[in-house]
């Protein structure tokens, strides 16, 4: 047999054809169907548009039959029975996958559009007091709303996730006898709705007369909400660190505890701050619990321990359904605040979690 | 030195018997192998030997193991002591990720709480012993996912290694790897039984001749427990078996 040399260039090399890739190949007569196919539906839709039929109805009435029928025919010609099958649902994936793309950018685009005309650095920065719904847009702003909000919600998020994450630990460290039920208790709670947990933080401690509206009972209201998203996440990202690196350490000589210390949790922090994460968003848009809980004010409140406090979302109820157009803009500009928030946060999210990726893959 | 016993081990997962009555001697200073088919409950014989067995949900046990002359499965007894002094290599190799080859090295002390005046002596040393020093020297920051599987399985041997356990058990070791890193790590089994008593659960009968002195033969008959059909010399087990079921298996008729 004949020793290869791999350092001797071959004397012969065979140069790549143009048409290396034998699957790509697609004939004319199929390019020219699917061309066909993806246009015709569309010019007639836009056909029966202009002789009269409302969008909506244009849509689903004419472009959508159109669209699957001449799909099915392309598929057919190019690939028989296997190209029609195809056709059809690919015509519906790609029907309402748009349908719900376009769904989200208008909601986010409105809220952009109609929130940045509140938007400045007064409106995020001043707040509400002597301001009236009628109040031009010039004067007060949002400021003690933003300041409530990450209060608020920084009291909860400093009590729900060691919370959430014990529970998460316990459910996947240990033997415990009580697992299941508690697993099926945060699942029960998931599923609560908000304005009960206020509701019910009201009965306790408002309507009883303990306290007035105030902060950390907005912030106790919001952890019946926040707890069953940071515990589940929690203890997917646990679950997925494999029982092999667990074992290893054990076999080691560590204790249950170092174990996890300093094998398991390293394994899944990025899970674990995304189960933080997403627990604060869960909780930061909340109405309802807030409304019977902080209340609203106009004034800026930084003690969450005495007098009602200000919230973006109870800012934005407050003047959504005022006659006034400033006051209707206002509201937008909390939406609008409050998406900002929300991204900050997830953005921050990946930007914590990222760098260990980013580290290795530049090595 | 040591010496490890095994005496009427057995084994249960839920009602099921899967091991019965197993005795066993492991002398200081030698290498034995645990061979027999799948199923057969060899493994989970080796994890009962650094209580690593009760780790799992269903586990029962009855019997006594004798680490020098006392019973691990004692009242008294921590596993977390058992564990450090009887360590354990994987069958897939599983470095943790977050950590540097060095720091993986040194991550049973760390584990263990234990302090060490020489950490880098230490790392040394022990990838010395597990033959990997020279490939790592100039790299023992990088991360230890970024080794090959043969090299990493010899830095889990390592790491084993730097707790300086009085016994080492291997459960398949070799069976995820290259021909090539196999044979790095008999070479390391067989140096380092000059200081230690080693158990190995092997699939290959041609890795349990090369390595191991006495050999123990498993096997779970028409879902019956496991049990030890033969034990004995290696040469014997091999070529002189007594047992017909074991002449069977060793020479590839079944299994």
């Amino acid at each position: 047999m004949e020793k290869v040399n791999p350092m001797q260039a071959d004397p012969s090399p065979v140069a790549r054809p143009k048409k290396a890739e034998p699957w790509k190949q697609v004939s004319i007569s199929a390019v020219a169907s699917i061309v066909l196919a993806s246009t015709l539906p569309i010019g007639i839709g836009l056909l029966s548009m202009v002789l009269g039929l409302r969008f909506e109805i244009a849509l689903l009435t004419v472009f959508l039959p159109t669209q699957l029928l001449l799909g099915v025919l392309a598929g057919r010609k190019i690939s028989g029975r296997r190209g029609q099958a195809d056709a059809i649902l690919q015509v519906f994936v790609v029907f309402f996958a748009m349908t719900v793309v376009v769904l989200l950018v208008s909601v986010v685009w409105s809220v952009i559009e109609r929130g940045s005309a509140a938007l400045s650095w007064q409106f995020i920065t001043q707040n509400n007091v002597y301001i009236s719904g009628s109040t031009s847009l010039e004067y007060g702003g949002l400021g003690h709303a933003i300041i409530g909000t990450l209060l608020v919600v920084a009291l909860s998020t400093i009590v729900t996730v060691p919370l959430g994450i014990a529970t998460a630990i316990y459910l996947t460290e240990t033997r415990g006898r009580t697992r299941s039920t508690i697993r099926t208790l945060i699942q029960a709670l998931s599923g609560l709705p908000s304005v009960v947990a206020g509701l019910f933080i009201y009965a306790m401690f408002i309507a009883s007369g303990l306290t007035q509206y105030v902060g950390w009972a907005g912030s106790l209201a919001l952890i019946p909400l926040m707890l069953p998203t940071v515990t589940r996440v929690a203890e997917e990202s646990l679950l997925l660190v494999p029982q092999e690196l667990r074992n290893g350490a054990l076999a080691l000589g560590s204790s249950a505890w170092r174990a996890f210390y300093l094998v398991t949790m390293p394994a899944a922090k990025s899970g674990l701050i995304t189960a933080i994460l997403l627990g604060i968003a869960r909780i930061i848009g909340e109405t309802a619990p807030l409304l019977i809980t902080t209340f609203a004010a106009n004034n800026t409140n930084y003690n969450l321990f005495s007098g009602s406090i200000a919230t973006l979302p109870t800012y934005l109820y407050t003047y959504i359904a005022s006659n006034f157009d400033t006051a209707v803009q206002r509201a937008w500009g909390a939406a609008l605040v409050i998406l900002i928030l929300v991204a900050i946060l997830f953005i921050a999210a990946r930007l914590l979690t990222r760098p260990k990726a980013a580290k290795k893959a530049g090595k | 030195m040591t010496e490890l016993i095994a005496q009427d081990v057995n084994v249960w997962f839920g009602q099921r018997h899967v091991l019965k009555d197993v005795n066993l001697l492991f002398p200081e200073r030698e290498v034995t192998a645990l061979i027999g088919p799948s199923g057969c409950g060899k493994s989970t014989f080796i994890r009962t030997l650094n209580r690593m067995h009760e780790l799992i949900d269903s586990a029962g046990l009855a019997g006594r193991v004798l680490l020098d002359g006392t019973d691990i499965y004692d009242a008294g007894v921590d596993p977390v002591e058992v564990r450090l002094r009887v360590g354990m290599v994987f069958q897939k190799p599983n470095p943790f990720p977050t950590m540097s080859i060095k720091e993986n090295v040194l991550s049973g002390l760390k584990l263990a709480n234990r302090k060490n005046d020489d950490p880098n002596g230490l790392v040394e040393t022990s990838l010395r012993r597990a033959s990997m020093w020279s490939e790592v020297k100039d790299r023992l920051n990088d991360p230890a996912l970024s080794l090959s599987g043969g090299q990493q399985q010899r830095l889990c041997i390592a790491r084993s290694l730097a707790m300086d356990p009085d016994v080492l058990l291997m459960d398949e070791p070799c069976s995820a790897l290259d021909p090539g890193s196999t044979r790095r790590i008999e070479e390391t089994i067989l140096e380092l039984k000059e200081e230690m008593t080693i158990v190995i659960v092997t699939h290959n009968m041609q890795q349990a001749q090369r390595v191991a002195s006495r050999t123990a033969f498993f096997l779970a008959e028409d879902g019956n427990p496991g049990q030890v059909v033969e034990f004995g010399d290696t040469e014997q087990v091999f070529n002189q078996p007594v047992d017909l079921r074991t002449n069977d298996y060793v020479n590839g008729h079944f299994g």
